[in-house]
C-alpha cells in the first residue's frame, strides 16, 4: 500500500514536471536563443550590441491591419516567433527556421545602393497574407497548418494528409502565386503567370460554359467556382480538375485529359478565386460594379479574321482547319465524341456533315436549348466568326460511318445511346433528356405504325438527340435495322393495330376561352406527372420510365400533328405511364382544349 | 503528510539515524507530492500572465533612419509614440498622457493634452497641468535590416539619444 502510495506519488510529480515543461519550455524560445547567441557573436559594433542587450525570448508578432480577413478582423501572424531572423539579412544561409527570407525580383524586391530592399515589408503585410498558414500557431504543426481541420495549410509546402498520389504534385511554391493575385488582379501580370496561364485555359477549355466565377463567367450547369480558392485546399481542386467523380458521384463534367502543368495552372488560378480582393475595400468593390456593364457576359476575342463573305467562301479551305483547330483547342472533344478521341458525355460528331445542316449546327452553338431544350450542352458565348468556322468544319464531317449487316449498324451507330441490348441504356443515355428509347418495350414499339418508327429513323425526332439518320442509311438499311431490333430487343411479334376514331387536325379552334379550359382540364389531369408548367417534371415524374414528355419542348410539339396528339391523349401511349384518357371521360372537345392550350405555350416565344 | 505519519507511526524508532523502509518510503511519497505541488503553483503563477496580448506588438518597426530628417517630429499616433529627431540624435516618446492616458499632440513648446491640459516640454518633462510625471522615452535600437526599431517595453532616461 505505501509501495503504491510512493510510486503514485512519484508518476504525479513526473506528469507534473512534463506538462510544465512542455508549457513553458519552447522550441521557440531555443530557436530565439540560438538566434540571440548567434547575432551576439556576429555583432559588429556597438549599435548592433545595444540592440540585442535586454533581449529575451519572447512571443513575436505582426498584426496586419491594412488587410482583412474576415469582416475587417486584423491578421495576427506569430510566425516570427520561430523565424525570427526572417528579416536579418546575415542570416541568409543558415538553417531554417532562423533563415532569413530570399529577396526576389519576382517579389518586387530592389537592389538599392548594392543592398535589397523588400517591396512588401513584413511589418505591413504579415506572412499567411501570402503563405497562408495558421498565423496564431507557435508549432510547425499548427503554425504551418498541418493540422487536417486547418483550411489554409502553408501554400505548396504542407500537404497534410492529403492523397498519396497528389501530394508530390502539390508541393510546389509556386502556387503562392494564388495569393499575389488576391492584391494583384491584373490580367497578365508578370508575377504571376501560372494565375494567368490558369486563367487561359478556364476559357480555352470551355470551363466557362458551365462554371460561374463572379464577373468572369456565366454557366450555370456545374457549381459556381467565384469562392472556389477560400472553399477547397489544393489538393480538392486538383482531385476535382482530374477525377471529377471523386467527390461528387453524379458529376457529368468530364474529364478533360489535361498535362500536368496544365492542371496546375488552373488548379492556382481556381485558387486564386477567393471571392474577394484583400487590397480592395468595399467602397472600392461597389465602384467596380459601378464601371463594369450590366450585363456580366464573357469577352472573348475572335480567333477568325473578319472577311467579306465572298473572301470567306474563297477562303472556305482554311475555315475547315480553323474551324477543326477550334473544335479541338475548346475541348469539345471532352464530351462529345470524334474519329478515335471520345469524351464519353455527349454525341458522336464524326459524320456530323451528314446528320444535321448548317442551319441547325449553327443554331444549336449559339443556343443549344433553342433545339433541344433539355440539352445539357451550354451556350459558350464564341464570337460568330468562330461558331461560323466550327459549324463550317461539322458540316464538313461527311464520310459515312462503315456499314454493314443491321446487326453492325445497331452496334456502331445506335448502341451509344440506345444500349448494345438495345434497352436504352447507352453509355452517354444518363446524359440525354429526353432519354434515349427502351427498345425493349414491346407495348411501345408494336403500338406504333413501322411507317412511324421509319420515320423517327430517317426524319430524327426533334428536339431530342435522335438525330435524322437519313442521308447515313438508305430505306433498306433503316427497314433492316428495324426488322434487328424487332427480332432481338422487342421480341414479341407485331400484331394489327386497332383502326382509331382519330381526327386529323384539331377540330376546336383556338381562342382565349378554348385555352382557359385547356388550362383547368391540365390542371386537373396532367400535373401529376407532367407537372405545373408542362414540363414533364411533375411530382410523380421521378417514378416514370420513361419520364413523362415535357410538352414545354418547343421543338418536338411543334413537329407533332395535332392527329398524334389526339391519338396519344385519347388512346394513351402503350409501355409508357400515359394512359388512355378516353377511358377518364375525356371527350374529344376536351382534348381540342387541351392541345389548344398545349399549342400556346411556344406563341409567347416566338 | 507529517501528520499522517505521526498518527500512524505507534511503533518506536528502534533505529535512530538508521533509514528504516518506512521512513524512505514516507520520504518518497512526500517528495513526489510536494515536487507536483511546487510544480502546480509555479506553473498557476506563470500562467496568469499573458504570454501575447492583443493589439499592437510593443517592439515595431518605423522605417529607416533616412525617413526621419533631421528636425522632424512625427507623431505615430497608431504607436502612441512621438519621433524626434534633431541631427545625428533620435529618440521616441511616449504620446500617452500620464494623467489619464489621453494622446498628446506636439505643439509649439513641447506636447500639450486636449483633455485636461497638461503641458509637457520638448523633452516630455511636465510644465504645467495636472499631469504627475513626464512623457516616458524608449528604447530605440537599429534592426539587422537597417530599420529602426522602437521597444515600448523598455524604457530609457531622458535625453538618452539613439545616434544614428
Amino acid at each position: 500500500m505505501r509501495w503504491a502510495l510512493a510510486i503514485a506519488s512519484f508518476v504525479i510529480l513526473i506528469v507534473h514536471g512534463w506538462v510544465f515543461y512542455d508549457q513553458f519550455f519552447h522550441k521557440w524560445e531555443r530557436h530565439q536563443n540560438a538566434y540571440f547567441d548567434q547575432a551576439r557573436a556576429m555583432a559588429k559594433t556597438d549599435a548592433e550590441r545595444t540592440a540585442l542587450a535586454g533581449r529575451s525570448p519572447r512571443i513575436e508578432q505582426i498584426i496586419v491591419t491594412a488587410f482583412g480577413e474576415k469582416g475587417g478582423e486584423n491578421r495576427v501572424d506569430r510566425c516570427t516567433t520561430c523565424h525570427i531572423g526572417i528579416d536579418d539579412p546575415r542570416f541568409k544561409d543558415h538553417a531554417e527556421p532562423l533563415k532569413s527570407h530570399p529577396f526576389s525580383e519576382a517579389l518586387g524586391d530592389r537592389m538599392i545602393n548594392g543592398k535589397w530592399e523588400r517591396r512588401h515589408k513584413f511589418s505591413d503585410f504579415g506572412c499567411t497574407l501570402c503563405h497562408d498558414g495558421q498565423g496564431r500557431g507557435l508549432d510547425t504543426f499548427y503554425g504551418h497548418g498541418e493540422d487536417h481541420y486547418w483550411p489554409d495549410p502553408l501554400l505548396g509546402y504542407v500537404t497534410q494528409n492529403w492523397r498519396a498520389d497528389f501530394k508530390p504534385k502539390l508541393k510546389n511554391k509556386e502556387y503562392m502565386q494564388a495569393n499575389c493575385a488576391q492584391c494583384h488582379t491584373e490580367e497578365n501580370f508578370k508575377s504571376t503567370p501560372l494565375v494567368a496561364k490558369g486563367r487561359q485555359l478556364f476559357y480555352e477549355k470551355n470551363c466557362y460554359g458551365c462554371h460561374k466565377i463572379e464577373g468572369l463567367s456565366t454557366g450555370t450547369l456545374g457549381p459556381a467556382l467565384s469562392e472556389a480558392g477560400k472553399k477547397f485546399k489544393l489538393d480538392y481542386l486538383w482531385e476535382s480538375v482530374v477525377e471529377p467523380r471523386a467527390n461528387s458521384a453524379t458529376s457529368f463534367m468530364p474529364k478533360f485529359n489535361l498535362t500536368d502543368d496544365e492542371v496546375k495552372a488552373l488548379v492556382t488560378f481556381l485558387k486564386s478565386r477567393r471571392g474577394i480582393n484583400f487590397s480592395e475595400t468595399s467602397l472600392d468593390r461597389y465602384r467596380a460594379t459601378l464601371d463594369k456593364p450590366k450585363e456580366g457576359g464573357v469577352e472573348l476575342t475572335s480567333t477568325t479574321p473578319a472577311t467579306t463573305p465572298k473572301a470567306e467562301a474563297a477562303a472556305a479551305g482554311t475555315t475547315v482547319a480553323l474551324g477543326e483547330k477550334l473544335v479541338k483547342d475548346h475541348s469539345c472533344l471532352a464530351c462529345h465524341k470524334l474519329g478515335a478521341v471520345d469524351g464519353g458525355v455527349a454525341p458522336d460528331l464524326s459524320f456530323e456533315g451528314l446528320l444535321k445542316d448548317d442551319n441547325w449546327l449553327l443554331g444549336h452553338f449559339r443556343d443549344p436549348r433553342a433545339l433541344v431544350s433539355d440539352s445539357i450542352m451550354p451556350a459558350f458565348g464564341l464570337p460568330e466568326g468562330d461558331y461560323q468556322a466550327m459549324t463550317t468544319y461539322l458540316s464538313s464531317l461527311k464520310t459515312p460511318p462503315a456499314l454493314g449487316a443491321p446487326a453492325e449498324i445497331f452496334k456502331n451507330n445506335c448502341a451509344r445511346c440506345h444500349g448494345d441490348m438495345g434497352n436504352g441504356k447507352g453509355m452517354i443515355a444518363v446524359y440525354l433528356d429526353p432519354y434515349p428509347r427502351d427498345l425493349t418495350k414491346a407495348g411501345f414499339m408494336n403500338s406504333k405504325t413501322e411507317d412511324r418508327l421509319v420515320a423517327s429513323i430517317r426524319e430524327g425526332v426533334l428536339g431530342t438527340s435522335m438525330p435524322g439518320w437519313g442521308k447515313v442509311l438508305n430505306d433498306e438499311q433503316i427497314k433492316g435495322v428495324l426488322n434487328y431490333i424487332q427480332t432481338s430487343f422487342v421480341k414479341d411479334p407485331r400484331r394489327p393495330l386497332k383502326a382509331r376514331q382519330v381526327p386529323e387536325t384539331n377540330p376546336v379552334a383556338s381562342s382565349k376561352e378554348s385555352i382557359t379550359r385547356g388550362e383547368q382540364i391540365f390542371l386537373q389531369r396532367c400535373t401529376g406527372c407532367h407537372g405545373k408548367k408542362g414540363d414533364g417534371k411533375g411530382p410523380n415524374s421521378l417514378d416514370i420510365l420513361p419520364r413523362p414528355r415535357n410538352l414545354r419542348n418547343g421543338e418536338f410539339m411543334n413537329s407533332l400533328s395535332d392527329r398524334r396528339l389526339f391519338e396519344s391523349i385519347l388512346y394513351g401511349v402503350q409501355g409508357t405511364a400515359m394512359p388512355p384518357w378516353v377511358d377518364y371521360g375525356l371527350t374529344q372537345k376536351e382534348v381540342g382544349d387541351l392541345v389548344n392550350y398545349l399549342r400556346s405555350f411556344r406563341q409567347g416565344k416566338k | 503528510m507529517a501528520v499522517v505519519n505521526k498518527t500512524h507511526n505507534p511503533e518506536p524508532e528502534q533505529t535512530e539515524g538508521q533509514m528504516t523502509r518506512r521512513r524512505l518510503l514516507t520520504w518518497l511519497s512526500s517528495f513526489g507530492l510536494f515536487g507536483s505541488a511546487i510544480i502546480s503553483v509555479i506553473s498557476n503563477l506563470v500562467f496568469i500572465k499573458p504570454r501575447a496580448t492583443y493589439g499592437q506588438p510593443n517592439r515595431f518597426s518605423i522605417g529607416k533612419p533616412e525617413d526621419f530628417p533631421s528636425g522632424t517630429r512625427i507623431a505615430m499616433d497608431e504607436q502612441r509614440v512621438c519621433i524626434i529627431r534633431e541631427g545625428d540624435k533620435l529618440c521616441a516618446i511616449s504620446t500617452t498622457c500620464t494623467h489619464l492616458g489621453c494622446i498628446v499632440a506636439p505643439s509649439e513648446t513641447g506636447f500639450a493634452c486636449p483633455c485636461h491640459g497638461s503641458r509637457y516640454d520638448q523633452d516630455g518633462n511636465v510644465t504645467g497641468g495636472p499631469a504627475p510625471e513626464p512623457l516616458p522615452w524608449y528604447k530605440v535600437t537599429l534592426a539587422p535590416n537597417g530599420e529602426l526599431e522602437v521597444d515600448k517595453g523598455t524604457k530609457v532616461e531622458a535625453g538618452n539619444y539613439f545616434n544614428v
